[in-house]
């Protein structure tokens, strides 16, 4: 599961205006607080808030301009999405410069490469875990029973988004030790895993080719995803484990596993289109929907693209395409008929 | 590769298997007089594959020689012919003898396949060999002193490399291993793959004891890898260190890895250079290229060391290359 910043503040108007009703006759309490999701919805600014909350707000909306509506933009349009988003963020720090999550998607348009946001993330790390420990310590003093619960766990939500995304740059940077302690690192404060660093730890794992530790990750799936026993990202990264050891039988295994369980699999394995990430948090997608498999392609050209080939798609990349050709014959034919001049990799990209 | 140095040595280790004990003297006049025609003294299909081999290997470099006044198309095609040629020369060695592994190896170099493709060849005729059987003769440290050996060796070497250029890192590092393992001087430079690897890995403790192991001694890989493998655990005072290290010690380091050139196909080993050489700098910057891109950033950051910018362009001056 994704984080979906319109519910995280929901969730954090919610718990304000509850509060707000306390010492009040249990019976008005109950029916303003039927009346919250209304307000909420037609009359947000009149409600109880803090400029935190405000802040938040305005991260929120930017997340869906930046996350979900500029993917489908072009020209123009993009542009006019991409300064909203920034003018939404920069809004957002003016009202609350402890705004981690808006200085957090900020740093994605603004760092001047990629090595450079990476540093960032890593470099104000603490600053962020404390600054995010003491608003929980301050949630937990004011609040009781599931509202500190929840309390707690809203102020922290940034910091964990904070080390998810440290996670995911320094893996595409090539740092990935550092990628597998961030995750770790994640997990330890979240252990149910909201924000799927997981994901993000089986790739680097592979990077490192870490092959006992990619097991015990799976084996550890039991508490950190009690609901789901295996996913895209884990059978990519046992498919290039697979494959990096030339055991082409196994790395095969795993094609014909993510074939079977998702929809539209083929087309998105022969495509391997290479998608800007969630500035927010990954995209919520549904799980073992077609979506989802097109991101964890996406976050695993880190694997697919590594090594010297000359068709293009690197080295695992390119024995995937014809691994998935061989299974699905049909998918091939269609595809080339779409790009007849190959495989329409990167289209959505460019 | 020096093949013709190869089939002096096998011819007369056999003339002197044939004719019995001889003094130390007396094997060295043997050696002078192959050496002096060795063709006389090819009297073994083995041998004479081999022979085979040299000449093609002899025809394939005096080709190269025009290169440089070539435009890309004129050179492409020049490039193909000659690797075509050398195919086919070691097509025709292979069949006068099925075993001269060299021939093999180089028959599959020389077909320019993707790299995965030619790993799959390449671990396939190490099989074969294997099954052929020939261990290294025992009573040497180093199995490269067995000049019978030096083929397994070659092709060993080889794998890691492909290894290395497929992102298959760990099996890079272990065929590298176990050429050092039987050849503790490695002639081959397999421990310069070994240290490759080993930076990809973010194996800090497995690069230094890699290290100690050649007491050590520094080359253009060894600077390189380290470079990358600080870079990488996120190091960066003692990347920037290492940069400035391998900047000193390495002739022409700084250009070689701003402005990486075009480096030849090996055929079948990493030419001899002189250590510390631009010409190694251009090798090692050539075989740690896949490992280079995987690090997206390095490459701007080592160009952010204005020191390392202004000695790419003092080497480009002296030498008068492009910059």
């Amino acid at each position: 599961m994704a984080h979906d910043p319109r519910r995280e503040d929901y969730q954090r108007l919610a718990l304000r205006f509850a509060c707000s009703l306390d010492g009040a006759d249990p019976a008005a309490a109950a029916r303003a607080f039927a009346g919250f999701g209304r307000r909420f919805q037609q009359d947000r600014d009149a409600l109880p808030q803090s400029d935190a909350d405000r802040a938040f707000h305005l991260v929120a909306m930017a997340a869906e301009v930046v996350d979900y509506r500029l993917p489908f933009a072009v020209g123009a349009q993009a542009d006019r999405l991409i300064a909203r988003g920034k003018a939404l963020l920069d809004e957002a720090l003016s009202l609350d410069p402890l705004c981690w999550d808006a200085l957090r998607m900020r740093s994605s348009s603004e760092a001047p490469s990629i090595e450079e946001r990476y540093r960032l993330l890593a470099d104000r790390a603490e600053e962020v875990r404390a600054s995010c420990e003491a608003a929980r310590d301050e949630a937990l003093r004011a609040l009781d029973g599931e509202r500190a619960a929840l309390g707690g766990e809203l102020a922290l939500r940034p910091w964990w988004r904070w080390l998810a995304t440290l996670a995911e740059e320094a893996l595409i940077c090539g740092h990935n030790h550092a990628a597998a302690r961030a995750a770790e690192r994640l997990l330890a404060c979240d252990p149910s895993d909201s924000c799927d660093v997981r994901f993000t730890l089986a790739y680097a794992l592979a990077k490192l080719e870490d092959e006992r530790g990619l097991e015990e990750l799976a084996a550890r799936y039991a508490t950190l995803s009690p609901t789901r026993a295996g996913d895209a990202w884990l059978a990519l990264a046992r498919m290039a484990l697979a494959h990096r050891r030339c055991d082409y039988a196994k790395a095969s295994e795993q094609v014909g596993w993510l074939i079977d369980s998702y929809p539209g699999a083929a087309g998105v394995l022969l495509r391997q289109t290479e998608l800007p990430d969630g500035e927010f948090s990954r995209l919520r997608v549904a799980p073992f929907s077609e979506d989802e498999l097109v991101i964890a392609v996406s976050e695993g050209i880190v694997l697919l693209q590594e090594g010297t080939d000359r068709r293009g798609a690197g080295v695992l990349g390119e024995w995937l395409i014809r691994e998935t050709a061989r299974r699905d014959p049909a998918a091939w034919r269609t595809l080339r008929r779409e790009a007849p001049d190959g495989r329409g990799r990167g289209d959505e990209a460019s | 590769m020096n093949a013709w140095d190869e089939l002096v040595e096998r011819c007369a280790e056999r003339r002197r298997e044939k004719i019995g004990p001889l003094s130390d003297e007396a094997f060295a006049e043997l050696r002078l007089a192959v050496r002096e025609q060795p063709t006389a003294f090819v009297d073994d299909p083995a041998e004479e594959a081999l022979l085979i081999v040299a000449r093609a290997l002899d025809a394939y470099r005096a080709k190269t020689l025009g290169d440089d006044l070539l435009d890309d198309d004129a050179y492409e095609r020049a490039r193909r012919q000659r690797l075509g040629l050398l195919a086919r020369a070691c097509r025709e060695a292979a069949e006068v003898d099925e075993g001269c592994l060299d021939a093999r190896l180089l028959e599959a170099l020389a077909a320019d396949a993707e790299p995965d493709e030619l790993l799959g060849r390449l671990i396939a005729l190490e099989r074969e060999a294997g099954r052929r059987g020939g261990a290294p003769r025992t009573g040497t440290d180093d199995a490269w002193g067995d000049v019978w050996y030096r083929p397994r060796l070659r092709l060993r070497a080889a794998v890691a490399r492909t290894c290395l250029d497929t992102a298959r890192y760990r099996m890079a590092a272990s065929a590298a291993e176990s050429v050092i393992a039987t050849s503790p001087g490695d002639p081959l430079g397999a421990r310069h793959t070994y240290a490759l690897a080993l930076a990809r890995l973010e194996d800090e403790a497995g690069f230094d004891q890699l290290d100690a192991r050649f007491s050590r001694h520094g080359n253009p890989w060894s600077h390189l890898a380290r470079t990358l493998l600080l870079f990488k655990l996120d190091r960066m005072s003692a990347a920037r260190r290492a940069l400035r290290g391998y900047d000193e010690l390495c002739q022409g380091g700084a250009y070689a890895l701003l402005r990486p050139t075009y480096v030849e196909t090996y055929l079948p080993d990493r030419p001899e250079a002189a250590p510390g050489s631009f010409e190694e700098s251009t090798f090692a910057v050539r075989e740690a290229e896949p490992i280079i891109a995987d690090t997206p950033d390095f490459i701007n950051w080592a160009q952010g060391h204005d020191w390392l910018v202004a000695s790419a362009e003092r080497f480009a001056r002296e030498r008068g290359l492009d910059w």
